[in-house]
């Protein structure tokens, strides 16, 4: 084609977004090619990847979506059987481009459709006008399983679609026609809004220089909207997202437009009705709950309404408080019945029956073909012409409608229907020209949330869950990497293996995987090494898949810094399962978890989600180190076994070195317990976790946790007498036993106290 | 006409402590040409934080109820007195062909009134094959022969080809299953019946309520159920609404008291529960009593 810069040969006779027929470049694509420069093969791959980095980072591809979420704790995920795992979208380094003048046409036809929808859901939960003029056949409403039964009622719903979303795409003249309606719970302004913040990150001023309008002021369009329809006499309302967690396949976006958006994410469990209002279960009590922004389709919100799928997944009686104005839905329970076929097919007549106006756009024919846009493929670095499908996002306050001027489109791979396109891919749309934006500016009130006083019990729970499994994930990970070290080192430990190293080592090794000491007997070192460094390993790929698992609930808390450390610890992951981790490898996890525990103390402000990480870190690695001292120290070894058994606990525990500058000396049992237990300067101490953990009990205002932990710290105290009885350095495991019991209660104690709510409902069984 | 008092009691034990209940109850009877309502009552343990009245999409009373502290348990004793005559006998028998015309091209308030009981549903879908529904339908459904007489014979072939047989199916049996095994109880041949009159274009509603199983002397004692009892109605045009119940092969049905109409189960359960709370072993225990009191 013409563009200097731009190898791309649309079909001929066929509608290209970019090349008209006469083969000239389309004037609106001209600026835009201008403003995004060299669109050379090599400068598209160098895009997309770092695309691929930015999107990543953000969780997209590896928090969610990509790995399989085995649960040990909570049991198996609450997924609808057959429920596919989504893969993560790429960004096409090349945007879809509306000019204004095109855009407010499909603006406004997008705005009438929804104001169709809005009184064809009216009608068929009211008078059922276009049932009785024969517009709407029966057989079209009462046997849509999206048809619901409680719906409406009389004054019960004053709006039935906040927001909606309509698929639009050009068949290969040039006309514009309806793909799909999304109605009941719309998805993709979070999405659009990601994707355009990584194109502005890729593309700084290639934006501004093509006059592309900006679209993040929809969100604040989205929140005020949400406002308002909140109960009368809510003078601040409080929303909340809920979403179905992180096994719905659009968590991502409902975790990124909760924290855009500066409302809680919930799920079914966080929220409760009581007294005709919704409540969230937060750690100081429950909080009332104005207007909902759910997320969760009509059939998996209640379990209480006829109809309802997924068991007890849902909230019940969120259908009976909106119905009776104590709570808002947004959208109104009922509207997934709009995003039928059948009712887009009634539409054309619907609309000049209820609002008196024909449509100005109509559905897309079966077999249409259709119009292409130029999209990068990965593989062979060329530029394609392919058919998308254009995403338009639609809020309504009052009678103000608010179209983003902007949003996603969703490339078609060969062979897709447009309803489903599979490739993938998505591309960001840019309107050029014309009002730089039609969003009245409204003032911007401050997050509702404060995400450093306010947080769900659930919420609490992961962070407690991931600074615990953080915490083993790299004890585990470290022993393995000192202890094999060591055999490498020293490989006589192998072959002689006495004077007691075996012993200490593997029950070193076996305190790192959680398991129990017993059995730990006089077997030759080559017989159980390599099993227990297998093991090891594996028990660490475990604590790294519940660490992600647990950050992917709670991905709204976390910096997007950490979103980053996380997608590398979720690939580690796959690479501890490997049998023999490289040393490299090793390195890695650890590197990644150090960051990952210095954004916590760096990048996370001190409220109860960061207190309750922090509690989880520091009982693990008390736990962990008094689980170590047990395992290498208290077996009476020789001398000479002693030297490598407490130096591998030392450096299990990153105080080899600490212990080298202080000591400067062979090791000494008194010195390396004090170095290990008593020292409350060094950060891997017992005392050190103590004295953290004396802090948060006093933080949360705790007095049954500052007990336990006054125990354990006096427990601590005792001097470890070196008095051997039947093989066992007697004082260590009294230390050992002594404090660990207060700490395992305290354990107890966090979970009772903070987080043992009902979690799930249950059905009742029928009769 | 009978008075009828009928006391229905469910019983749920949760086997543990629940932090909060919520009941959705369809008890309450409805007044129809052939009942009215005399009085009606419902006693609930643990006494409910929240209830409410309502009315569902098909003029069905529900009630709501809640309860936001421990409970191991709930009762619901449903204490209702209506008066029931039987219908009586439609004069004139339209063919079905022209009632089934009629309902496609209703209008106005009649289209909106039959408009939910033509469409199949997920409980009640067709089905074809050799032991689908056009098998029940075919033989009866001939050409001109009257609504009434047609149907009459339809509910008369279910109730012999299909035996009754508790513990075979239960609310989740697809209709597809009950067909192929024609056996079932008072639910499935309510959904059999209601899905083959929908077959052939003719409105159908599922009923719900109680029969009495006591026989008066000298007759013979009607197959019932322990619970509630099911049955159904097709619209016959001029003649209305015409009840049935295929597991009696009555119709009109005559000890009948009816509770509500939907399209299936799904619309009209007697009583749908929702706990939050460490589950438990529950268990649940449902008596009916009907009895005529004059």
């Amino acid at each position: 084609m013409s563009t200097a810069t731009f190898r791309y040969a649309p079909p001929p006779g066929r509608f290209d977004e970019v090349v008209g027929t006469d083969g000239v470049t389309r004037d609106v694509w001209r600026g835009v090619a201008r403003a995004l420069g060299s669109l050379e093969p090599a400068v598209l791959m160098d895009r997309l990847r770092q695309a691929d980095r930015l999107l990543d980072a953000e969780g997209t591809g590896h928090l969610v979506h990509d790995l399989t979420l085995a649960d040990s704790r909570h049991g198996p995920p609450a997924a609808a059987p057959g429920r596919a795992i989504s893969h993560p979208w790429r960004l096409d380094p090349i945007p879809y481009v509306l000019d204004a003048v095109e855009f407010d046409w499909l603006a406004a036809c997008a705005v009438q459709r929804m104001k169709a929808l809005e009184a064809v859901l009216a009608d068929c939960y009211g008078p059922r006008r276009l049932l009785a003029e024969g517009v709407l056949r029966p057989t079209d409403l009462f046997a849509q399983p999206t048809f619901r039964p409680a719906a409406g009622g009389p004054g019960a719903v004053t709006r039935w679609l906040t927001s909606y979303a309509v698929d639009l795409t050009r068949d290969d003249a040039g006309v514009w026609h309806v793909v799909h309606d999304a109605a009941g719970a719309p998805s993709g302004l979070g999405y659009a809004l990601l994707n355009r913040t990584v194109l502005t990150r890729l593309l700084p001023d290639g934006l501004r220089a093509a006059g592309a309008s900006p679209i993040q002021q929809h969100a604040d369009a989205l929140r005020h909207a949400l406002a308002s329809v909140a109960p009368a006499g809510r003078p601040s309302p409080r929303t909340v997202l809920l979403s179905a967690g992180p096994t719905s396949d659009t968590y991502v976006e409902h975790s990124y437009l909760a924290s855009r958006l500066g409302v809680h994410l919930v799920e079914g469990a966080d929220v409760v009705m009581r007294a005709g209002r919704l409540w969230l279960r937060a750690i100081d009590g429950l909080e009332p709950i104005d207007v909902v922004h759910r997320r969760v389709d009509d059939a998996h919100l209640d379990p209480l309404e006829p109809g309802h799928l997924g068991g007890g997944v849902g909230v019940p009686g969120l259908v009976w408080g909106a119905r009776a104005g104590g709570v808002a839905l947004a959208n109104a329970y009922g509207t997934s019945l709009a995003d039928s076929t059948a009712i887009a097919a009634c539409l054309a007549d619907a609309a000049p029956l209820l609002l008196g106006e024909a449509l100005r756009l109509g559905v897309l024919p079966p077999g249409a073909h259709l119009a292409t846009s130029p999209v990068f493929d990965r593989a062979d670095a060329t530029v394609r012409p392919r058919p998308v499908v254009v995403r338009l996002q639609v809020v309504r306050h009052g009678d103000t409608f608010t179209v983003m001027r902007g949003g996603a489109a969703r490339v078609m791979a060969d062979g897709d229907h447009p309803t489903h396109p599979t490739a993938q891919i998505a591309k960001d749309v840019w309107v050029i020209g014309g009002a730089a934006s039609r969003v009245a500016r409204v003032t911007v009130a401050p997050p509702q949330v404060d995400y450093g006083s306010s947080v769900p019990k659930r919420v609490a729970d992961s962070m407690y869950w991931l600074g615990r499994a953080a915490e083993r994930a790299e004890v585990a990970t470290r022993t393995l990497r000192v202890v094999s070290q060591q055999v490498e080192q020293d490989p006589t430990l192998v072959v002689v293996g006495d004077g007691g190293w075996g012993v200490g080592a593997r029950a070193l090794l076996r305190a790192a995987q959680g398991v129990p000491l017993s059995g730990v007997d006089g077997a030759p070192v080559a017989e159980w090494l390599p099993v227990e460094l297998v093991a090891t390993a594996a028990s660490a790929g475990a604590q790294l898949a519940a660490l992600v698992q647990e950050a992917a609930s709670v991905r709204e808390y976390l910096s997007t810094t950490t979103g980053r450390v996380l997608g590398r610890l979720a690939r580690a992951q796959a690479q501890m399962a490997d049998a023999n981790p490289s040393p490299e490898d090793l390195d890695g996890v650890l590197a990644d978890l150090a960051a990952l525990a210095g954004l916590a103390m760096e990048s996370t402000v001190r409220g109860p989600s960061w207190r309750f990480l922090d509690l989880g870190r520091r009982l693990e690695r008390a736990l962990a180190v008094l689980g170590a001292t047990e395992a290498a120290l208290g077996p009476a070894v020789a001398q000479l076994a002693l030297q490598p058994l407490a130096e591998a606990t030392l450096g299990a525990h990153e105080c080899l070195v600490a212990y080298r500058r202080r000591y400067r000396s062979d090791v000494d049992l008194g010195a390396v317990t004090e170095l290990l237990l008593h020292d409350d300067a060094n950060p891997r101490s017992l005392a050190f976790q103590l004295d953290r953990l004396r802090e948060h009990a006093a933080g949360l205002g705790w007095p049954d946790g500052s007990r336990l932990v006054e125990e354990a710290a006096v427990a601590a105290l005792s001097h470890v007498e070196d008095t051997v009885v039947a093989g066992r350095r007697i004082g260590v495991d009294a230390l050992v036993l002594a404090v660990r019991a207060p700490l395992l209660a305290l354990a107890d104690a966090v979970v009772q106290r903070w987080f043992a709510d009902p979690v799930n409902p249950t059905v009742v069984r029928g009769q | 006409m009978t008075r009828f008092r009928v006391v229905h009691r469910t019983e749920y034990a949760y086997g543990r402590s629940m932090a909060d209940g919520f009941t959705s109850v369809h008890l309450a009877p409805r007044g129809t040409p052939a009942q009215v309502v005399h009085s009606v009552a419902l006693r609930i343990e643990p006494q409910p934080d929240e209830m409410e009245h309502v009315t569902d999409q098909f003029g069905n009373a529900v009630t709501l109820l809640a309860v936001h502290r421990p409970h191991t348990a709930l009762l619901l004793e449903s204490v209702i007195e209506v008066d029931v005559s039987v219908p009586p006998t439609p004069v004139a028998d339209t063919p079905w062909e022209a009632v089934v015309a009629a309902a496609a091209g209703a209008s106005g308030a009649l289209a909106c009134d039959l408009g939910p009981y033509l469409a199949h549903t997920d409980q009640t879908p067709f089905v074809g094959g050799v032991s689908g529904l056009p098998s029940l339908t075919a033989p009866e459904f001939t050409p001109g022969r009257g609504v009434v007489e047609a149907t009459r014979a339809l509910c008369s072939r279910i109730f012999s080809e299909f035996r009754f047989e508790p513990g075979f199916t239960d609310v989740t049996t697809p209709l597809a299953a009950v067909l192929a095994e024609r056996r079932g109880v008072c639910q499935d041949f309510a959904h059999v019946t209601v899905a083959a009159l929908r077959s052939v274009g003719l409105p159908a509603r599922y009923v719900s309520g109680y029969i009495e199983t006591a026989p008066p002397p000298g007759e013979p004692k009607l197959v019932g159920v322990d619970a509630s009892h099911a049955w159904c109605a097709v619209w016959a045009g001029e003649a209305g609404w015409l009840d049935l119940d295929p597991t009696n092969d009555q119709m009109p049905p005559l000890r009948h008291i009816t509770v509500g109409w939907g399209r299936d189960y799904h619309d009209v359960t007697p009583v749908r529960g929702v706990v939050i709370g460490s589950g438990g072993g529950q268990t649940l225990s449902v008596a009916v009593d009907v009895a005529a009191i004059g």
